[in-house]
């Protein structure tokens, strides 16, 4: 099977946002970058397909140069190669983003897979997988838990609180999935060496007009709250539990 | 302005956007019959002619809004918590940020940010058919086994995080659960650690709650848990580290050992319990 | 004899082709050390003495044999119809260290067979036996020959000798002809240093630690060699004493059953469960205690290598911050732009790149930084620093973890990306000196670092203070209450830091000593990366607390922020009277009392 997985590079924020002095992105000076962990899981759950039945794994992504870095990551768990579609500026809607990927992938061979996270983690626009798909006139599935391949389709499984909804849909076609469809693996060092030599295809692109237009960031209010502090170690206990039987839990 | 909302009935997030719908203009609530098949019901929407097409950010909301947004190739906003003069405000990061941006174009279409907005009498709504388009949809359900209260719909969450120390360490915060006849969450690095499994997981990547009250244990409040925890009612945090930042998003807070406050509330309870 | 010789020589042959088979090792040393090492321990058998009565026993057995050995060849010329060529002042020497040698005998059979002690769980006893015989033996044999004279007993020497020489290299008594090699092989210096890896070599010649016996390298075969299963090792090891299955004794003897198996097979799982290697907090209590210088957590670390690196198999809670430390640059998850937080109203020097250096660049640490209870410390030490008129400077978020934690699980691929990363900023900054909290990360910047071309000076924050003290400029207050030390293995141990913390302790209280003090300290439980693992059996820093409990002291002095943090878990978990505080803790509130 040929699936390619699309990930997206964003930072590994603390508890705290804090925007740049124009407020047009997060301050990312001393922050580590990673994908989402949706997207981790598509990305082991696609190389563990291709693990068992063979095939190719390509992964995806529209970001700077430095997102290189992801991409070998996810080389390193076993991806066999990857594309960058190299970008100097942060606006990019989820349509532009999604049109972006369908012209890239046009001259390709077909996909027989091709995977999501369900949302990104800093923009989640919960729309980049569903654009694609519609684009490329292909059957979608979303908020997955749980993807079963069978010959020519697969079967796919999604939580609605206490029960799981089966769908099966024929492929070629597109999924979304959520952190909880597998545990991904940890990257091994001859893997991580391997994933500096497999090929990756470097190729610039600019956004269109926008018609989801960012102006600004805004951090919103009700950070910096201040909490009222029932009291310290366990002689709190007493004045808990009465603020439980306040809220009427107790 | 003419706004098309999709509703659910008895739902909780559709009352709440249904009352920001009409904060718009004339609004009809429709909703459907038969299997889900989103992309089947997402044509179905687009084929009407209106100047807003709504739902709540619940999943199948913002399903269905990015099917109707790449039919009629048109831009879509999810978790919207306002708009104003064709600018709107939507979550970023599971709502530990904001983003104002112009929405373009018409219709627009936008998800209610849950939990924003204040709940709505739904009143009349419309059931709408929607042709079968040969879409993926729902084949069956299989219910889950029941196995106490579900983390989703608990008015009581006890969530344990780095600080439980252990998955032997989380007796406590069962016990406190239990209790309270809640149910028992967790953070990300708890999942990670191999202590719970994730479907405990309290965060933007897991469950995201809307308890009466939650108790967070040792969790330090990274905006990735934080996500998933907002949208309970009141948050205690229970931590050693008085700048935490859980604290800043909290409305009570205990300073002290989680192993040691935890037990005693719990002796507490059950005294007051009798 | 023939026949023996020549069995004797087709196994040493066979050992030194398993030895010169094995990978290079990479030790720093003096030659002068070495030398000293040979004198002291195996000469003056100066760490066996520790304990007196099995030091005696062994020194007899040793001694006796030095002084004896002229015996095979004079009793082969007598043999051989030669004559008698024995000086009779070297008879008399030699029957005085006989009997010394038998007097070492039969003690070793009262220390076996009546005391029994715990350290012999798990070895070969009966091997054991047979050797004490084949001893008793040969120095029988000898006295029969010199007291009762003829050719009879001058032939059953020589027979017992050869049937000696021929069991030897077969059996766990092949110590004598590795144990002095092995002192020598081992390191001089900068007992904390991990030997690196190298990444950027062909496929190769890459390695990965050991994952069969083919991994290893010579000095680790050599350990394997000289193993007496003595158990002095598993009698110091914190995670034997406290339940665990790891066994510093039990692994070294794996990996010597794996070593003779010659098959292909992974020793974890095959000679060494996989339970022990990651039971290890790294203390070196093992090192310290074994007699013939076995580096017992080179085994370890390389084990765990393989582990991690290759088949990515490791406790799960280790995960969380494997991947923390590499993407977020600290084992705690939390953003580096909060790093230098602990300090904002406190005045401190923050570099920016372009700064000229400072005369101390005081490297905080994670914990320090991220931890409120490991906070206490550095907030201390900074204004202990500002009071006594130190030029100090810190690098705040460009400080990165130093790797220590990566390392210790066996990630040597991430360390060495932060030992770049770190090493870099600090030599662009034109850093020369540091002061350094946290003794790991101040074994990391001192003994590892080098490796990656950081040569700094590096001092701990306790040794600094102590000389701040001495020299006048910081002027504690002398006090009554009894305070207890207890010696991070990392300093104590691993670097030989142990008087510096106990000046502050004294300049500030009444010093109260430990049983396990100084070189035998008993660990916290932290080191080995199990700070952020979990921990199987007793606790380890229950056990310590106790120990410390038992002084009687009201406080518990620390120089590190793990022992911060683990011994104050386990005052709360034992509910032991004792506070547990950083000696910079200790001195900066006396100067504001």
């Amino acid at each position: 099977m040929r699936i390619l997985v699309c990930v997206k590079r964003v930072p590994i924020t603390g508890g705290k946002m804090v925007l740049t002095e124009d407020g047009q992105a997060l301050e990312t000076k001393h922050l580590g970058f990673t994908i989402s962990p949706h997207e981790e899981c598509a990305v082991e759950e696609a190389v563990r397909i291709v693990e068992s039945d063979g095939g190719e794994v390509v992964v995806l992504t529209l970001g700077p140069a430095e997102a290189e870095e992801q991409l070998r990551d996810c080389m390193a768990i076993g991806a066999d190669r990857g594309i960058l579609l190299e970008t100097e500026t942060e606006d990019w809607d989820a349509q532009a983003t999604a049109g972006a990927i369908v012209d890239s992938i046009g001259d390709d061979e077909p996909f027989d897979l091709l995977l999501f996270g369900n949302e990104s983690a800093d923009a989640a626009g919960y729309q980049v997988g569903i654009r694609v798909a519609h684009a490329l006139g292909l059957p979608v599935v979303t908020g997955l838990k749980k993807i079963e391949p069978r010959a020519g389709a697969v079967r796919c499984e999604r939580d609605v609180g206490g029960a799981r909804d089966v769908y099966e849909t024929p492929l070629p076609a597109v999924l979304t999935v959520l952190e909880g469809l597998n545990l991904p693996r940890y990257p091994s060092v001859p893997g991580r060496l391997r994933a500096k030599q497999k090929p990756l295809a470097r190729t610039a692109v600019t956004p269109p007009t926008s018609q989801l237009e960012k102006l600004r960031l805004v951090v919103p209010e009700g950070q910096g709250k201040q909490a009222e502090v029932l009291g310290e170690g366990a002689q709190a206990a007493p004045r808990v539990v009465e603020v439980l039987q306040e809220l009427g839990v107790a | 302005m003419n706004v098309l909302c999709f509703v659910e009935p008895d739902d909780e997030l559709s009352a709440q956007a249904i009352g920001f719908a009409r904060s718009l203009g004339d609004t009809r609530a429709v909703t459907f019959g038969g299997t889900y098949q989103p992309a089947a019901w997402a044509r179905a929407l687009a084929a009407h002619d209106a100047d807003a097409i709504l739902a709540a950010g619940s999943d199948r909301g913002n399903e269905l809004l990015a099917h109707v947004g790449a039919i009629l190739d048109r831009a879509f906003a999810a978790n919207v918590t306002s708009i104003a003069g064709g600018v709107v405000t939507r979550q970023r990061w599971g709502g530990s940020l904001l983003e104002e941006a112009r929405l373009h174009g018409s219709p627009q279409l936008l998800t209610v940010a849950p939990h924003t907005q204040p709940a709505a009498e739904i009143g009349a709504v419309e059931t709408l058919s929607a042709e079968d388009d040969g879409s993926p949809k729902v084949l069956e359900r299989i219910e889950e086994a029941s196995g106490g209260v579900s983390l989703r719909e608990a008015k009581v969450v006890v969530g344990g995080g780095r600080g439980v120390g252990s998955a032997e360490g989380f007796t406590v915060i069962e016990e406190l659960a239990g209790l309270l006849g809640g149910a028992v969450g967790c953070s990300r690095v708890v999942t990670s650690a191999g202590w719970r499994p994730h479907t405990d997981q309290v965060g933007q990547t897991g469950t995201k709650i809307s308890a009466d009250l939650y108790v967070a244990c040792g969790i330090s409040g990274a905006t990735q848990h934080i996500a998933g925890a907002k949208g309970a009612k009141r948050i205690l945090a229970i931590n050693n580290d008085p700048e935490a930042p859980i604290l800043a998003v909290a409305d009570y807070a205990v300073i002290g050992d989680l192993h040691e406050v935890v037990p005693a509330i719990s002796a507490e309870l059950r005294k007051a319990q009798g | 004899m023939l026949v023996c010789g020549g069995i004797f020589a087709r196994r040493a042959w066979f050992l030194t082709g398993l030895v010169r088979g094995a990978r290079p090792s990479d030790r720093p040393g003096s030659e002068a050390a070495r030398v000293r090492n040979e004198v002291e321990l195996v000469l003056g058998q100066k760490k066996l003495l520790q304990r007196l009565v099995p030091g005696l026993m062994h020194a007899f057995i040793f001694w006796g044999f030095i002084v004896l050995f002229p015996t095979i060849v004079l009793a082969a010329i007598y043999v051989a119809g030669g004559g008698d060529h024995t000086p009779h002042w070297y008879s008399v020497l030699a029957d005085v260290f006989a009997v010394l040698v038998l007097v070492g005998v039969a003690t070793a059979f009262v220390i076996r067979k009546v005391v029994r002690p715990e350290r012999f769980r798990g070895s070969h006893l009966g091997e054991a036996d047979l050797i004490l015989a084949l001893i008793a033996a040969v120095v029988i044999t000898l006295l029969l020959w010199h007291l009762v004279g003829g050719v009879a007993f001058a032939w059953a020497h020589l027979v017992v000798i050869g049937a000696f020489l021929a069991y030897l290299p077969h059996s766990k008594h092949l110590h004598i002809a590795t144990a002095a090699i092995n002192v020598w092989m081992a390191r001089t210096r900068s007992g904390g240093r991990l030997e690196p890896l190298r990444f950027d070599v062909p496929d190769g010649e890459l390695r990965f630690g050991v994952a069969t016996t083919a991994d290893l390298t010579r000095k680790e075969v050599v350990d394997a060699f000289s193993c007496t299963e003595c158990g002095r090792c598993q009698d110091a090891c914190p995670a034997y004493a406290t339940g665990k299955i790891l066994s510093p004794k039990l692994l070294i003897m794996g990996v010597r059953d794996q070593v003779f198996a010659q098959n292909d097979a992974q020793i974890v799982g095959n000679g060494v469960p996989e339970e022990m290697i990651w039971d290890c907090v790294t203390c070196g209590a093992c090192v310290e205690a074994c007699p013939v210088s076995i580096e017992h957590i080179d085994h370890i670390v390389d084990l765990r290598r393989s582990r991690v690196m290759v088949d990515a198999q490791f406790p799960a809670e280790a995960e969380p911050m494997l991947r923390d430390v590499e993407r977020a640059a600290n084992p705690w998850g939390k953003p580096q732009s909060e790093r230098a937080a602990w300090a904002a109203d406190l005045g401190v020097r923050l570099l920016d790149p372009g700064d000229p250096a400072p005369e101390y660049l005081y490297w905080v640490g994670c914990a320090a930084s991220f931890d409120e209870r490991a906070r206490a410390s550095a907030e201390a030490t900074a204004k202990l620093l500002q009071k006594a008129g130190v030029d100090f400077a810190i690098l705040g978020p460009r400080e990165a973890c130093t790797g220590d934690p990566a390392r210790r699980m066996g990630n040597e691929y991430v360390f060495q990306a932060y030992a770049e990363q770190n090493v870099a900023t600090l030599n662009e900054q034109g850093v020369t000196k540091i002061v350094a909290s946290c003794p790991h990360c101040f074994n990391t910047l001192a003994n590892e670092y080098p490796d990656f071309g950081g040569a700094y000076e590096v001092v701990h924050h306790s040794e600094l203070l102590a000389r701040l003290v001495r020299e006048g400029r910081l002027s504690p207050r002398a006090g009554e209450q009894p305070i207890t030390y207890h010696d991070s293995c990392y300093l104590a141990r691993h670097n030989d830091v142990r008087l510096e913390p106990r000046e502050l302790v004294t300049s500030v209280g009444r010093p109260v000593e430990m049983k396990r003090s100084g070189k035998q300290t008993f660990c916290c439980g932290a080191g080995g990366a199990h700070m952020w693992m979990e921990e199987r059996g007793r606790p380890i820093n229950a056990e310590r607390v106790r120990e410390a409990a038992e002084t009687g002291a009201e406080t518990l002095a620390v120089a590190c922020p793990f022992c911060t943090v683990m011994l104050d878990d386990g005052v709360r978990e034992t509910g032991a009277g004792l506070r547990v505080a950083d000696v910079s803790t200790l001195l900066a509130e006396s100067l504001d009392a």
